[in-house]
């Protein structure tokens, strides 16, 4: 296997154990915790499309740097964002399970 | 003018409101917000206009040096008309919420004129979540590559789950908010790995890059196609992946549902732009894929429509309806291109008929939720049951309402009932398909279902005697701030039916740039 390859394959590794986060966790912040997975696994995927190896170096591209940066940033934000609306829900609520807001049918 | 001076705008008045807020607040001018974006929306769209009026030559704009690396924006018909519909909406919404805002979240009487508290309301952030959202969708229109795309497209996504959840004293809100990111979430990261794919295979991001690149048609670039429309299509709202819509547009302020109406277009041009644009109809036969998630959508939704008995979520699923109608044409187009590529007037019928749809369901859903509005904080109810008979006491909201829901209806006379001929003439262009000639008959028989629906809410707001829950005797006409985008909104309707043929002349020029 390339390289490539290698990254490419462990990239969807990431994103299947986040979506499998998501579909069965009932925490909300665990669902929030899927979610950065996923972002780390396209992340990854970013990566492995940019990777290079020159003279037996390995280098990336800049447009895949500067995407996984700004992915990251984005990312944290989106992160940031989900647990305060948590929070939010925890306030209502008085529970972080989501089994207990089925109010609006999930 | 530079296409990133349109974005700075917005963004810089979105600054503007956050840093001046404190000096305002001691002021005690807590409208000033509105006012601020307000003059923001009226800006942006006097410079898109004079742009429209100078012929919207196509034109990019690249920062740094020209290397297939760096990133670059657009200005052409599409994005200045696509626009120009945000922004107008944008500046509907800012002018209502100044006098709604107050009343859905200090319930604050409607009809004092000067306001005098001076309390911690979150109106400076509201403001600002507004002008970010629309300058993101402005910028996904003007992307002139698809990571430039994405970015600007996480502006408009991170805003508007802001916004869902911006009501957070209110269960729902969070709820709803909570549903949405992790929904829409998926959506962009699946877009993303898209991207990543087509990255992979171009090695640069532009999308005459990328056209270039997939122009034989292989399976990765089939796989990334696939990712992009599942992952923008969570946000247009495409029957799969719809189930985020009612909750969101019934749970977000009223001023921001009218915005949610066009986050879905925006999702509708990500489609649009990367298959017509980049992919190409003719290698990539998504033409029938496209027809059944359009029938799909807008079956579905029209009978969930009927089901409702919240306003508000009535009005959600009619835009996912709507959204059924424009997924339908483009995959008539795609369909026509690949399978008849000798009849190219039908697929241009279909494509116009999609744009100008565009146009006539922001406008008509607009007023709709507007007005929707104004009965929500006079009665207090979003029950359709509740509501009824409503209508004799608010005349203008009503009037304002029949406009919209009859525009929405495609009665005739009005620019409703142009879109949909155009897309129903070019189901009929090529009476040798089968195919098209049974999702036009679905699209008749569906059309004729949502006006039904339509004109039943309307009968039952305007007409109906009140029922034994209310006798409206108290219930006043909306406060005038609130009436004027609905005045301004129904005006609009009925001018787009008057000037139908410089906008369908427009619309050519569109064309021009997508085939």
């Amino acid at each position: 296997m390339s390289l490539h390859e290698i990254y490419f394959a462990g990239s969807l590794l990431l994103i299947v154990a986040g979506l499998y986060a998501i579909a069965s966790k009932r925490h909300l912040v665990k669902i929030v915790i899927g979610l950065e997975v996923v972002t780390l696994g396209v992340n990854l995927a970013i990566a492995s499309m940019g990777v290079r190896i020159v003279d037996g170096a390995l280098v990336m591209d800049a447009l895949a740097q500067s995407m996984i940066a700004i992915s990251i940033a984005v990312a944290a934000a989106i992160t940031a964002l989900a647990l305060s609306i948590a929070l939010n829900i925890y306030r209502h609520y008085g529970t972080f399970d989501i089994r207990k807001l089925r109010r609006l049918r999930w | 003018m530079n296409p990133l001076n349109i974005i700075l705008i917005l963004i810089g008045a979105a600054f503007l409101i956050v840093i001046l807020d404190p000096i305002f607040r001691r002021a005690r001018l807590i409208e000033f917000g509105g006012v601020i974006a307000s003059l923001a929306f009226t800006a942006t769209l006097i410079i898109l206009a004079i742009e429209a009026a100078a012929g919207a030559t196509a034109r990019t704009v690249i920062f740094g040096p020209d290397s297939p690396l760096t990133a670059s924006l657009k200005l052409d018909a599409l994005s200045i008309y696509l626009s120009m519909i945000f922004s107008g909406l944008g500046l509907m919404a800012s002018i209502y919420s100044i006098r709604y805002m107050l009343f859905d979240v200090e319930h604050l009487p409607l009809d004092d004129l000067l306001w005098t508290r001076r309390r911690e309301l979150g109106f400076d952030r509201y403001y600002a979540l507004l002008l970010t959202l629309v300058a993101g969708m402005i910028g996904v229109t003007m992307a002139n590559d698809f990571f430039t795309l994405y970015v600007f497209w996480e502006l408009m996504a991170i805003s508007s789950y802001s916004l869902v959840a911006f009501r957070k004293w209110s269960w729902e809100a969070v709820e709803a908010g909570f549903k949405y990111l992790v929904m829409s979430t998926l959506g962009s990261l699946a877009a993303l790995l898209g991207i990543a794919l087509l990255y992979g295979l171009a090695g640069s991001l532009r999308f005459d890059a990328v056209r270039a690149a997939v122009f034989g048609g292989n399976i990765a670039a089939t796989f990334s196609l696939a990712m992009i429309v599942i992952g923008f299509g969570v946000t247009a709202a495409i029957v799969p992946f719809h189930s985020w819509l009612p909750d969101a547009h019934s749970a977000a302020p009223t001023p921001i549902v009218v915005l949610s109406g066009v986050v879905i277009k925006t999702g509708v041009y990500a489609i649009l732009w990367s298959m017509f644009r980049v992919f190409g109809p003719a290698t990539y036969g998504f033409g029938p894929i496209l027809i059944g998630l359009g029938i799909l959508t807008m079956s579905f939704a029209n009978i969930a429509a009927l089901m409702q008995t919240d306003i508000k979520r009535f009005l959600a699923y009619s835009s996912i309806a709507n959204i059924g109608y424009i997924v339908m044409g483009l995959g008539l187009a795609a369909h026509i291109l690949k399978a008849h590529p000798s009849e190219i007037g039908p697929a241009a019928l279909a494509l116009a008929g999609v744009l100008l749809h565009v146009l006539n369901h922001a406008l008509g859903k607009g007023l709709s939720f507007l007005s929707a509005g104004c009965y929500i904080i006079r009665t207090g109810s979003r029950e359709i049951g509740s509501l009824e008979g409503v209508g004799p006491r608010m005349p203008i909201t009503t009037a304002s309402l029949g406009v919209g829901l009859l525009n929405l209806a495609g009665v005739p006379p009005l620019s409703g009932f142009w879109s949909k001929l155009l897309i129903i003439s070019a189901g009929l262009g090529v009476p040798s398909d089968n195919l098209m000639l049974a999702a036009t008959i679905i699209f008749i028989l569906n059309s004729i279902l949502a006006a039904g629906g339509y004109l039943w809410l309307l009968q039952r707001l305007a007409f109906k005697r009140p029922g034994s829950s209310g006798a409206y005797g108290e219930i006043k006409e909306a406060p005038p701030l609130m009436l004027a985008p609905l005045i301004i909104l129904a005006a609009a309707c009925i001018m787009v039916t008057l000037m139908l043929n410089p906008i369908l002349q427009f619309i050519q020029n569109i064309l021009e740039v997508i085939m």
